[in-house]
C-alpha cells in the first residue's frame, strides 16, 4: 500500500468522507509514527483553518496507551466468586434502577414545583414598592405633589381592578384615622407616608 | 405560721401585680391628660416598610382648653394638617382627599380602661428619648388579633416621645419618634397653616348607607365606630365603608361591586397596614369585600370571610 493512499485516506477520514475500506486501512496503520504525525499536522492546519483553540502537544492517545500499559492484564475469576460478582451486578443494576426512578421523581417534582410557581407568578399579585421608585435613591423625595399609589400591579400591563382602588382604599382608611381622630401625630404621619409615592 | 407567710405572699403578691397593671393605666391616663394640657412643639421621624419621613409638630393648648395642632412634613412635599379640637381646619394636597363629611368628625377618646381588656399593661423601665428621660411601657396583646405597642412616655410631662407597632414576631412595623421637643407656651404665629394648607372639601357622603353589611365575626373588643357610603374611586359605582376599632387598633371594611369584573381575591401588607380583599357572592351580582387596617394578616381574612349581606346572613 502505497504512503500516497494512506495519506488520501487519512484526509478522507478527517473530513468524515472515508468509506468503510478507507477507515479499515488507516485503523490498520495505526503504530505508524509517520502516519501519526501526518494525522497531528492535519488537525493543526484544520484548527487553524476553522479558528480553533488547539493544543498541538496534547496527545491523548499515547498517554491513554501508557495508562494502559501499566494496568495490570485482567486475571481468571475465581469461580467461587462467581455468586458475589453476580450479585454485585445484579445490586448495581438496582442502584441504577433506584437512581433512576429516584431521578424521575425529583424531576417531577421539580416540574410541579415549578408549575406551581408559574401558577403563583400567574395570579395577580400586588407588589408594594420597598423603596420610594425603581433605581432610585432610597432617601430621594420629590418637592412635587405625588399623586401615584403606593400599591402597583406586577405583570399585565393595564392596571387591574385592585390596583385602580387599593391604593384610595388605603388613604382613605389612613385618613380616617388621622382627621377623625384625637391620637395626636400618628395617624398623621401614616397617612402622609401613604401619600408619598 | 406556714400558711400564713403563704397568705401574705400571695396577698402581697396580689397586690404587686395590680399595682403594675395600675400603674400601666395611670401612664396611659397621664398621656390622655399630657396631650389635652400640655403645649409643646417639637420634630418626629416616622419610618415604616418602604417610608421614612421627617415632621414638625406644633401642639398648642389655649387657656380656654382648645387644642390647636399643625403638623408639616420636613422632606419631600410639604404636607400639611392643621386641627383644632380634632377638627380638621386645612389640610395640603391629597392628604383629606378621601375623606367624607361623616369622617370629619372626631373619633373616640382614648379609654385606658376599655384598652387594658385587650391589651396587658406592663411597664418595662427606663429609657431615653429625645434627650429626655422616659418609662416605657408595653401593650401586650391578650389575644393574636391585634399588634403589640411600644410607648416611651415622657416622665415629666407624660407625653408619647416613641411609639412602636410590633407583630406577635417581634417584628417592628412601624416607628414613631420625637427627636426634639420643646415643653411650655409657643407664638400663636407657628400654628399658622402655608399656602399650601386647603381647607377640607370632603365628598358629601349619603346620609344612610343603602345597604346594611354585617360581619358575622368581628375580633373581640372591635365596634363599628362609623358608616358611610361614597364613590367608587375607579367608577361611579357605590362603595359601602365601615370603620371598627377597639379603643386603639382600627380596620376599614369596603364593600364595592364587581359588576362581573375579573378581579382575584388578594393579600398584602404595608409597613403596619394589611389589605385583603375576597368576592363575595350574593343575588343582586358579586362583590368585593376589602379589609384594610392595622391588623394581623390572619384576623383581616378571618373579618374579610365574615362579611354578609344583610339578606343572606348566615344563622
Amino acid at each position: 500500500m502505497s504512503r500516497e493512499t494512506l495519506q488520501e485516506s487519512l484526509s478522507a477520514v478527517m473530513d468524515n468522507q472515508a468509506d468503510e475500506l478507507e477507515l479499515r486501512r488507516v485503523l490498520a496503520a495505526n503504530g505508524d509514527p509517520e502516519l501519526r504525525a501526518t494525522w497531528m499536522r492535519y488537525q493543526v492546519v484544520r484548527a487553524v483553518m476553522h479558528k480553533d483553540l488547539l493544543e498541538p502537544r496534547l496527545d491523548i492517545a499515547s498517554a491513554v496507551s501508557a495508562a494502559l500499559a501499566d494496568e495490570p492484564p485482567p486475571t481468571a475469576v475465581a469461580p467461587q466468586r462467581g455468586i458475589w460478582r453476580s450479585a454485585g451486578r445484579l445490586a448495581v443494576a438496582a442502584s441504577v434502577t433506584v437512581a433512576v426512578l429516584a431521578g424521575v421523581r425529583f424531576y417531577n417534582q421539580d416540574e410541579i414545583t415549578g408549575v406551581q410557581l408559574a401558577q403563583q407568578a400567574a395570579q395577580p399579585v400586588l407588589n408594594i414598592p420597598q423603596v420610594s421608585g425603581p433605581a432610585m435613591l432610597v432617601g430621594f423625595n420629590s418637592t412635587a405633589e405625588q399623586s401615584a399609589s403606593p400599591v402597583s400591579a406586577v405583570g399585565q400591563g393595564q392596571p387591574g381592578w385592585h390596583e385602580q382602588r387599593l391604593p384610595a382604599y388605603l388613604r382613605q382608611h389612613a385618613q380616617q384615622a388621622a382627621m377623625g381622630t384625637n391620637e395626636g401625630a400618628l395617624p398623621y404621619a401614616r397617612a402622609a407616608s401613604l401619600e408619598s409615592r | 405560721m406556714r400558711f400564713l407567710s403563704l397568705g401574705v405572699l400571695l396577698v402581697g403578691g396580689f397586690y404587686s401585680l395590680s399595682a403594675l397593671a395600675s400603674d400601666g393605666a395611670a401612664l396611659l391616663q397621664r398621656l390622655v391628660q399630657a396631650e389635652r394640657t400640655q403645649s409643646f412643639s417639637g420634630t418626629f421621624v416616622y419610618e415604616r416598610n418602604g417610608s421614612f419621613s421627617s415632621h414638625s409638630v406644633w401642639h398648642q393648648v389655649a387657656s380656654d382648653g382648645v387644642v390647636r395642632e399643625r403638623l408639616l412634613q420636613l422632606d419631600g412635599a410639604a404636607k400639611e394638617v392643621v386641627r383644632v379640637d380634632g377638627q380638621v381646619q386645612c389640610a395640603s394636597g391629597m392628604l383629606a382627599d378621601q375623606l367624607t363629611d361623616t369622617q370629619l368628625r372626631p373619633g373616640r377618646a382614648f379609654d385606658p380602661s376599655k384598652l387594658s381588656q385587650w391589651y396587658d399593661l406592663r411597664v418595662l423601665g427606663d429609657s431615653r428619648v429625645a434627650g429626655r428621660a422616659t418609662t416605657v411601657l408595653a401593650l401586650v396583646p391578650r389575644d393574636q388579633h391585634r399588634h403589640g405597642i411600644e410607648l416611651h412616655l415622657d416622665q415629666q410631662t407624660g407625653l408619647a416621645l416613641k411609639s412602636l407597632l410590633v407583630n406577635d414576631k417581634g417584628q417592628l412595623l412601624e416607628r414613631f419618634q420625637l427627636t426634639h421637643i420643646q415643653v411650655g407656651e409657643m407664638a400663636d404665629e407657628v400654628l399658622e397653616p402655608e399656602a399650601g394648607c386647603r381647607p377640607v372639601r370632603s365628598a358629601p357622603a349619603a346620609v344612610q348607607p343603602a345597604q346594611a353589611w354585617s360581619a358575622q365575626w368581628l375580633p373581640p373588643g372591635f365596634s363599628l365606630n362609623s358608616s358611610s357610603e361614597r364613590r367608587s374611586p375607579a367608577s361611579d359605582e357605590s362603595v359601602a365603608c365601615q370603620v371598627y376599632d377597639d379603643g386603639l387598633a382600627r380596620f376599614s371594611v369596603f364593600i364595592e361591586p364587581l359588576n362581573d369584573a375579573t378581579a382575584e381575591d388578594v393579600r398584602t401588607q404595608l409597613g403596619p397596614t394589611v389589605a385583603v380583599s375576597r368576592r363575595l357572592k350574593v343575588v343582586s351580582g358579586d362583590v368585593m369585600v376589602t379589609v384594610v387596617g392595622e391588623i394581623p394578616l390572619g384576623t383581616a381574612e378571618r373579618i374579610a370571610l365574615s362579611i354578609h349581606s344583610p339578606g343572606e346572613a348566615r344563622p
